[in-house]
């Protein structure tokens, strides 16, 4: 076991619905600095993992502590944990429509989150630079003025993705990132994700076994089955085991 | 309906009355035995009576008629009023005397037409003659004062003994009014004749009140404690005076059996207060009930906010209406100007009840296609847009209130309910009336009947789909469409049910409908939205708690506005109602 | 796309002029004769009527809650400036609702209210207050669509239900009226219903102005986000309960201060005036003139109102709901946007027009087709935004 502290702990973790066992005895352990991919074939409870962390849904047993368990997440409600510094990237790209990609932006930059300081408080110079930043990194400068809304599909996961970064989250839960991208897109986007860890802790949940490959390198990957983790390890490790094979890939060449 | 059940209520009371008859007679026929005079059981009361009039002592006339005291009925008092006003004559024929009274007109002698007293026949002589006599020529039957009074002991005894139940009891209790002395030989009396226990009841009540100022010390006590015993509610009054008179003079005794028995009454009272409120609540949650469960559907299992539910109330209400001048009059109408007659079928007193029970379904059927029409025009643009339905909805129930009005007039309609309605059953001292069963009986009905299409019909099936997932549905065949429509149309339908059941309870007006949407809407949110049984729970908590504390704070204000901060505060403990249907997607 | 700066470069110089014209060009025209006492009186009610309407705009139109409790606060703010109002009246005795109901003397809360700064406070504190915590009951528990709605509909029914008992001693039924005097004026005086105009119209232009800041501040911004997905924004770190009981609280207040106003022109307040129905005849109000803008609600109280004033007298007037309700209806369906999306419907039915003229020979621009993407997109809902 690493000796150093977890930055995120999930022990025994339970979470039904109605009778539904979605998140089942579930041990999980993250390190500062890690990027873990999460895979596993639908309904793993892979997406009721992240509601669990983020506190969007409360589990029936079980504990999450964050940061060397100097904080219980079960005891906070999602902005709380959100100022924790977790920050989520939804399964659908969530961004504000009716909003333009550079007030998207001013809304997830770190800082207050008061009345006062959304009344009184200004941008400043150096937030419109690091959003400048941000817009560069995530290809949309040329957007910056149009409505989210209108932005093509991997354009809107593109400035979710963006919003996290002006969040200066710690850890970024990344769900299902690649999800109606083109090759290129997914591609690229994984070089924004390896170009991001080591600075942030990111969880990456995906099914793209390309992109999975492309971004662990090597690094761990955990299977979750049935709300549970079945195997971690290497992705060729995870790959090679069989009940891997059996429950999730072998599933998924029988439905190609 | 409501003259069918009438004319079935005549028949039960003629029944009751044949058998009660024949209970007396029977109790008559018994008693009559053990007399000294042993009359023939099957003598009437002409009979008995002509025996009196020819009765050779006074003493053994007054004891013929004292022996009617066992068969009261209203025709002895005629025959005693006869009497004493000296209509009975006794023709003396050769020695053999015979009571007469007479009949028809006087011819030019004076002379009139007579019939035998006993058996109502012409009396004629030996060949068959019909006798006339002149009054003036012919004594009549005399009466001294024991015979009056011997008369008016079985005239008290038959205003007590009257066929009819209700004017029966009313005459006992009545009887117990000042609690005179005099009146407790004919209560004795009765009470050995009597059989309903309803009237037995009241009579030991009665008695024992009377009793409470007998001369006998242990008779008072016995009735106080007797009193007690019955949890006589009229005694209330009555012993709360004794307590104090016995206080004052220092009778413990007395007062301290004045005090239990005034115990035990409190006890009862509280009881039936209790079971009173208990049954008002329901009753009023179940017009609650029947009111929302249209909304439960509309709103609950559709998520559109039907601010127009009570405008199809007022439909079911006034189409009620309209078929209750069909089996009438007719009805005129003006609307828009135009002149409308619809002729009516006149019928007789006993069929047009029937008009409910055509109300009923039509009712649900105009309600459902003005809803159908609704949906068509306006709702189905607004499924995804819950607020904006609120709004257009509301535009609609102006504008559907405005043609009620246009057609109907600004002011109630009349509505003539079944007699069956105000009747009421009273089970130990509990009163529960007779509309207040029908609404709750209506209530549970049709929370029956929409969880037998919800559940056990095709239809309820494909609205359960649908209403589940609209896209799904939709990607597996089901005409998503045609669905909404008949869901909302079911839902307008239980309103327009609702206008029928408020028609015979509420009036009926244009704006009857708003009372009841923010009550409705309550209802339903408390219930959990999208949940039939969680409706009905909440209707009926609503309605209990409501009545409990309108009869605790004596204010329908105050307590209805606790209620909804009840509501309010009930909603902070559970946001999403009292069943919640838990799954993963979360909004 | 370019039309966009256009009407913002329009827009700011219109709404000078019309602030100048209702603050100080009407109130010298009906010095001067040209307008009516009568007209300048209605006004001064439909400009009550405005701030009322902005006062719903700010929680429905911008943080996409429909307060039905609106007329609630507008008729507390009016009742309050009432009891100072009915403390003014002097003479001897008490008025006949407290005699009514037997009280030779008056209640000790009605004493403070002879103050005329003490009764601006209440019009403040108490619908202030009671948003407050009905606010944090509500927004605690996450009540939020129409179940706010709803919840605010029971409020005012209760409310309503409440002022209508005499035992209330806040006049039943008949409420207050008989008014005389404000700050030592005479209410009858042509000069101070013009001076209680000017203030109206002055407060009106503070409200705007202040929605104006307001809305364009990342609170602006904040409450905007609430209105689309509120789920997101919690997920974005803001405590979005708070945002939105710091508005609710505000637009309280505003519309308490409308209904301050309002009561002195009128010269009466009863229950009636906060029925439920009087709310969502507000809400048509905004509907009609256009959600989700300043300048909207206030154009759909005044042309409402003005039309009420002349449709509801005479023989037109049983036909009044019927136009009320079956325009709010036709509005839903086809203009969400109300009176000030009017232009823009225009511009996309002619973009449309000529797109289909255009495109037999060229195809249709890029931009057109992510547009109507975005459409799409944003019609089906995500899981995580809010219905």
């Amino acid at each position: 076991m690493s000796p150093k502290p977890f930055l995120l702990a999930a022990e025994g973790l339970t979470r039904s619905f109605d009778g539904f066992k979605a998140i089942n005895d579930l041990n999980f352990y993250l390190d500062e600095g890690e990027l873990r991919t999460v895979i596993g074939p639908n309904g793993a409870g892979k997406t009721t993992f992240l509601d669990l962390i983020t506190g969007r849904t409360q589990p029936d047993m079980g504990t999450l502590l964050w940061d060397d368990a100097k904080h219980d997440l079960l005891k906070l409600n999602e902005y709380e944990i959100y100022r924790l510094g977790i920050g989520r990237k939804f399964q659908t790209p969530t961004v504000y429509n009716d909003h333009t990609v550079t007030e998207n932006l001013i809304l997830s930059l770190a800082g207050s989150r008061g009345i006062w300081h959304s009344l009184f408080g200004k941008v400043t110079s150096t937030q419109r630079d690091r959003i400048a930043e941000i817009l560069k990194t995530i290809k949309l400068t040329d957007h910056a003025k149009r409505k989210a809304g209108v932005l093509a599909h991997g354009q809107k996961q593109w400035l979710e993705i963006g919003m996290l970064l002006a969040q200066e989250a710690r850890l970024l839960l990344v769900d299902e990132p690649a999800a109606g991208m083109t090759d290129e897109e997914t591609y690229r986007t994984g070089e924004l994700l390896l170009s991001l860890a080591g600075k942030h802790t990111i969880v990456v949940i995906e099914h793209d076994m390309t992109f999975v490959r492309q971004i662990s390198q090597g690094r761990k990957v955990t299977v979750l089955h049935q709300g549970h983790v079945l195997c971690e390890g290497p992705v060729d490790d995870v790959q090679a085991d069989e009940r891997v094979i059996e429950v999730y890939l072998g599933r998924k060449s029988k439905a190609a | 309906m409501a003259q069918a059940l009438l004319s079935s209520a005549n028949v039960m009371a003629r029944w009751i009355d044949f058998s009660r008859r024949l209970l007396a007679g029977l109790a008559f026929a018994f008693a009559a035995s053990s007399l000294a005079f042993a009359q023939a059981p099957e003598k009437s009361v002409r009979e008995t009576i002509a025996a009196a009039a020819i009765a050779p002592t006074p003493a053994e006339q007054r004891e013929i008629i004292l022996s009617l005291k066992l068969k009261p009925t209203p025709e002895t008092v005629t025959w005693f009023e006869n009497w004493k006003s000296g209509k009975i004559f006794l023709y003396d024929d050769a020695g053999v005397v015979t009571p007469v009274i007479l009949t028809g007109k006087a011819d030019d002698d004076e002379s009139f037409a007579t019939l035998k007293l006993a058996d109502d026949t012409p009396y004629t002589t030996a060949d068959g003659k019909p006798v006339r006599i002149n009054p003036k020529t012919v004594q009549f039957a005399e009466t001294d004062s024991g015979l009056r009074k011997a008369m008016k002991e079985v005239s008290d005894i038959v205003a007590l003994a009257n066929p009819d139940l209700a004017k029966r009891l009313r005459a006992i209790q009545d009887a117990a009014v000042g609690q005179k002395v005099e009146k407790l030989p004919a209560l004795l009396v009765l009470k050995t004749t009597e059989k309903n226990p309803k009237a037995l009841k009241a009579l030991e009540e009665s008695i024992a009140i009377i009793q409470l100022r007998s001369p006998v010390a242990e008779e008072r006590l016995a009735a106080c404690e007797k009193l007690g015993k019955l949890n006589s509610l009229a005694a209330h009054d009555t012993i709360m005076t004794i307590r104090a008179e016995a206080e004052n003079s220092g009778d413990t005794a007395m007062a301290n059996a004045a005090k239990s028995a005034l115990r035990a009454i409190d006890d009862h009272l509280s009881r039936i207060n209790a079971v009173g409120t208990l049954f008002h609540g329901l009753s009023s949650g179940s017009v609650l009930l029947v009111v929302a469960i249209g909304l439960a559907i509309t709103f609950g299992l559709m998520g559109i906010i039907n601010m127009a539910h009570g405008e199809f109330i007022a439909v079911g209400a006034y189409t009620t209406y309209i078929i209750q001048k069909i089996f009438t009059t007719g009805l005129n109408i003006s609307p828009f100007g135009m002149s409308m007659s619809i002729p009516g079928m006149n019928l007789s007193e006993t069929n047009r009840g029937w008009y409910f029970v055509v109300a009923i379904p039509a009712s649900f059927i105009i309600a459902a296609l003005v809803g159908v029409l609704l949906e068509r025009l306006v709702i189905q643009y607004l499924y995804k847009r819950p607020l904006e339905s609120l709004l257009a909805t509301w535009g609609i129930s102006l504008v559907m209130q405005q043609i009620l009005k246009f057609i109907f007039g600004s002011n109630n309609v009349e509505f003539t309910s079944p007699l069956w309605l105000s009747g009421n059953w009273t089970v130990n001292d509990i009163v529960f009336g007779w509309n207040r069963v029908f609404v709750i009986g209506f209530a549970v009905l049709i929370i029956v009947v929409t969880w037998l299409v919800l559940n056990r019909t095709s239809l309820g099936l494909l609205i359960r789909a649908v209403m589940q997932n609209r896209n799904m549905a939709a990607c597996m065949g089901i005409r998503t469409e045609r669905v909404n429509t008949m869901t909302f149309a079911f839902g307008c339908g239980l309103a327009g049910l609702a206008g029928a059941f408020l028609s015979q309870i509420a009036n009926v007006n244009p704006a009857m409908g708003q009372v009841w949407i923010v009550d409705s809407f309550m209802t339903v949110v408390v219930g959990g939205v999208g949940n039939i049984m969680g409706t009905v729970i909440s209707a009926t908590g609503i309605g209990v708690s409501d009545q409990t504390l309108q009869q605790y704070l004596g204010n329908p204000v105050i307590g209805k506005i606790l209620v909804l901060g009840a509501i309010i505060l009930f909603l902070q403990w559970r946001p999403a109602g009292l069943f919640v249907t838990r799954s993963r997607s979360l909004d | 796309m370019n039309k966009q700066p256009l009407t913002s470069r329009v827009q700011f110089p219109l709404l000078i002029f019309s602030a100048v014209f209702l603050v100080v060009i009407m109130p010298v025209l009906n010095a001067y004769g040209c307008i009516s006492d009568f007209t300048l009186g209605n006004w001064g009610k439909y400009l009550c009527y405005g701030i009322l309407a902005i006062s719903i705009d700010l929680l429905w139109g911008y943080t996409g809650l429909l307060c039905l409790g609106q007329a609630l606060f507008f008729t507390l703010g009016g009742y309050m400036m009432g009891m100072h109002l009915m403390r003014m009246i002097g003479g001897t005795g008490v008025p006949t609702f407290l005699s009514m109901v037997g009280r030779q003397e008056w209640p000790s809360f009605f004493m403070p209210f002879t103050s005329f700064p003490f009764a601006m406070l209440m019009v403040i504190l108490v619908p202030g207050l009671l948003a407050l915590v009905f606010g944090y009951l509500a927004f605690r528990s996450r009540i939020k669509g129409v179940y706010f709605s709803i919840l605010t509909q029971a409020l005012t029914y209760g409310a309503a239900l409440l002022f209508f008992r005499n035992e209330l001693l806040m006049g039943g039924n008949n409420g207050f009226t008989d008014f005389r005097m404000l700050l030592g004026y005479s209410l009858r005086d042509v000069s101070t219903k013009r001076g209680l105009y000017v203030v109206t119209a002055m407060l009106l232009v503070a409200v705007v102005a202040g929605c104006k800041w307001l809305t364009n501040s990342r609170f602006g911004l904040i409450q905007r986000a609430i209105r689309d997905s509120e789920n997101r924004v919690l997920f974005s770190g803001y405590a979005t309960a708070n945002f939105k009981l710091f508005i609710f609280v505000i637009s309280a207040i505003i519309a308490s201060l409308a209904g301050a106003l309002f009561v002195p022109q009128v010269g009466i307040i009863n229950p009636s005036e906060m029925e439920t129905g009087k709310s969502l005849e507000a809400v048509v109000w905004v509907a009609l003139g256009g959600r989700g803008t300043i300048v909207g609600p206030i154009a759909g109280a005044i042309s409402v109102n003005a039309l009420k004033s002349w449709a509801s007298s005479g023989s037109t007037a049983d036909f009044w709901p019927l136009m009320l309700g079956g325009s709010f209806v036709l509005v839903v369906l086809f203009m969400p946007k109300g009176i000030m999306g009017i232009p823009g419907q225009i511009g996309d039915l002619i973009a449309k027009f000529s797109r289909k003229t255009a495109s037999s020979d060229a195809p249709p621009p890029a931009s057109a087709d992510t547009s109507q993407e975005a459409e799409i997109l944003s019609s089906t809902a995500s899981p995580a935004s809010d219905s």
